[in-house]
């Protein structure tokens, strides 16, 4: 139902920046700096779509998008992580604290 | 108001003719108010696809997003910006000449293209929003976007988009312009389609409009499709639950071996709820995610796509921005005190669907109509606790199942609302005390039975938690499908008890419930240490609730096969597909409310 995606942007001005990063923080993990883990459906990709674009210059920026897979399968999988990544990736579960 | 000359006036004055019936009928809100709704030609189109789908829209209010309305929005980010550009309006075709006819001249000779414009036509009875409209002096062509590629069919255009299209050249008729055809333009193939406005489109834009006001005055929601390709890749698919209506309405015989009904619905929701006992806890918004810090320090931060309700217990404070952003986004907020009492619940504005309420107002006020559904829910608690006690049990030798199928049997009989609730206490008595034995891992308290307000021993205080998990969870189900939660068939409403949400309990208890108790007990997830006794009370402790809690959203979210429909849901779907039914029930679609009983 909802697929892993690696998305990394590179941003001229800083204003355009800050937007992004919130976007992407939104709909994502950093794990990496630009580099977001992304769990998202096919619509919650298109929300995510819907606020980078108005955002971005796309003379200056650009932003990469790369479908990994399904989050229970391959998607899971294929990332191998030397270091720590910069935010731990959440399991699926209720959330209690 | 209708123009002479117009060949097809005869059909629009019949929907004028249909507007004291609709009067009649109407009791709950003034019909002529009804009849006098325009409606928007987006919902003729919804109409034209499945007058269900137009119904649900439009009448009852309801809307669900999928990927295709989601790209449909986005491939109308330009369109859907209105420009500012003054268009000179043009004399209208039924007023006689009161508008100066030098207006329309200044635009003779003149292209102009405008971006979403919104007019109506009160002889049609409809509003329309423009995308873009093409004006050449008096001629009008409006331009409708769409997100796919050109259908590959002789017309290169599906019907419900070229009745859209007929209902805005219709209303730019009425408003004195000029138009024979439109455009549809489709976003993916860049291409544009021509449709001209011939007398039999126009006729069959006529004749749905007409239906469409029909079947909104008779209030009666129209079937659903029968085994439609159209229906997966409708996005309402969940609310308006096709193929399990239909099975429910169709006489058992003639229904083939089960395998007819499609898997429309995702087994799983993606969200899920978010839990905060910390006392003194702040919750906040920073960009889309929820933050939750106590003291400074970040204890949690959660997309708010992650979220699907937030459950708070205790002094919690919440910022005015997360919960102006979770009404927004229609995510509940659940109050609770510190000891799991119910305080009360947030949410953005009620449900539209009225309707819906004003049939369980009415069902509620029929002491024989609530008494046939309050069988049902009972009878399926008690079949549930069998089948319970019959798995652990690994027999069905001891009577007390045969006594459970008894009880059963005289429920669906019960004469009166005092008999039921007898017969559900002597089931209940009888089911606990083989249910307490069942229980290991824990230092014998001697209990046979259900103690309550407080709990006095460990097993009661996780049953009394459970339950009141199992309850929010309902109301906050049921909320969201458009019920009033407070207002029950069995329970009888008394101050601040959501009595539908127990009484939909009622059949879930055994599921759902008393074996998240029995789990939890029984591997170890609670312990003797995750109590703490005062004077006779037992509680739960922070760490102890925690376990429970999370044993039930691990219960919530197993699969289980629908007893029914055969496909694979997890238990937070079945609570919210068998809601639905409720309301299908009271709407009078389906003859009976099908409990939810596994076997």
């Amino acid at each position: 139902m909802r697929s892993v995606y690696l998305i990394a942007y590179d941003i001229v001005c800083p204003k355009r920046y800050r937007k992004i990063y919130k976007a992407m923080c939104g709909h994502g993990d950093a794990v990496q700096y630009s580099v977001f883990r992304c769990e998202l459906s096919d619509m919650e990709l298109q929300s995510l779509k819907d606020q980078l674009w108005p955002v971005m210059n796309l003379h200056q920026d650009r932003v990469m998008i790369v479908d990994l897979g399904p989050t229970e399968g391959r998607g899971d999988e294929c990332i191998e992580f030397w270091g720590e990544p910069r935010s731990l990736i959440p399991d699926r579960a209720a959330t209690i604290v | 108001m209708i123009s002479p000359s117009d060949p097809q006036s005869s059909s629009t004055a019949h929907s004028t003719a249909a507007t004291p019936g609709a009067a009649r009928q109407s009791s709950t809100s003034s019909g002529s108010e009804d009849a006098n709704q325009l409606i928007p030609v987006r919902m003729l189109n919804e109409f034209t696809y499945c007058p269900r789908l137009g119904y649900l829209e439009w009448v009852q209010g309801e809307w669900a997003e999928n990927i295709e309305t989601m790209e449909g929005t986005f491939g109308h980010r330009n369109v859907d910006k209105p420009d500012r550009k003054s268009i000179p309006a043009r004399k209208k075709s039924n007023d006689n000449g009161d508008r100066d006819e030098v207006q329309s001249d200044s635009a003779n000779g003149d292209s102009i293209h405008a971006r979403s414009i919104t007019l109506s036509s009160d002889a049609d009875g409809i509003v329309a929003k423009l995308d873009l409209l093409e004006l050449d002096g008096g001629v009008a062509t409006p331009v409708d976007y769409k997100r796919g590629q050109v259908p590959d069919n002789p017309e290169q255009s599906w019907e419900p988009e070229r009745v859209q299209l007929c209902a805005q050249g219709l209303v730019l008729r009425a408003n004195g312009f000029e138009s024979s055809q439109g455009v549809l333009y489709y976003i993916a193939s860049k291409r544009r389609v021509v449709i001209p406005f011939d007398d039999a489109l126009v006729a069959r834009t006529r004749e749905l409009i007409v239906q469409f006001k029909q079947a909104a005055a008779e209030e009666q929601i129209p079937p659903p499709l029968e085994d439609s390709p159209k229906c997966p890749r409708c996005s309402l698919v969940g609310i308006c639950l096709p193929d399990e209506t239909n099975l429910l309405r169709a006489p058992e015989e003639s229904v083939p071996d089960g395998n007819r009904i499609r898997k429309l619905l995702p087994a799983k929701s993606k969200a899920l709820p978010l839990y905060i006992q910390h006392q003194g806890a702040f919750v906040g918004k920073s960009g889309d995610r929820v933050t939750i810090k106590l003291k400074g320090e970040e204890l949690a931060s959660v997309r708010l796509l992650d979220v699907s309700q937030v459950c708070a217990y205790g002094n919690v404070m919440f910022s005015g921005a997360v919960i102006a952003e979770l009404n927004r986004r229609s995510i509940p907020i659940v109050h609770k005190s510190y000891g799991g009492w119910f305080h009360g619940i947030t949410t953005g504005l009620s449900h539209k669907n009225v309707e819906l309420r004003i049939r369980q107002f009415r069902t509620a006020d029929d002491p024989e109509a609530a008494l046939t559904i309050s069988r049902q829910f009972i009878a399926g608690k008690i079949k549930n606790c069998r089948t319970l006690l019959r798995r652990q049990l690994g027999s069905t030798d001891d009577p007390v199942i045969a006594n459970l199928a008894e009880y059963r049997k005289r429920a669906l009989r019960a004469d009166s609302a005092e008999t039921l609730l007898g017969l559900e206490g002597m089931a209940a008595k009888c089911y606990f005390e083989k249910f307490f034995p069942m229980i290991s891992g824990i230092e014998h308290y001697d209990v046979d039975g259900r103690n309550r307000r407080p709990p006095r021993d460990p097993v009661n205080a996780v049953l009394s938690f459970v339950y009141s998990l199992l309850t929010k969870e309902l109301t906050v189900t049921l909320n969201s499908v458009g019920f009033d939660p407070m207002l029950g068939f069995l329970h009888r409403p008394r101050y601040g008890r959501p009595s539908l949400a127990l009484d939909l309990a009622e059949e879930f208890r055994p599921l759902i419930a008393d074996s998240v108790t029995l789990m939890a007990f029984n591997n170890g997830e609670i312990n003797q240490d995750s109590f703490i006794a005062r004077a006779g009370a037992v509680a739960l402790t922070d760490a102890g609730r925690k376990s429970v809690i999370a044993a039930f959203e691990r219960r919530m979210d197993t699969e289980i096969t629908h007893p029914i429909f055969g496909y694979k849901v997890s238990y937070r779907r079945v609570l919210e597909v068998q809601a639905r039914l409720l309301a299908r029930y009271l709407l009078g679609e389906i003859e009976e409310y099908p409990g939810f009983v596994t076997r």
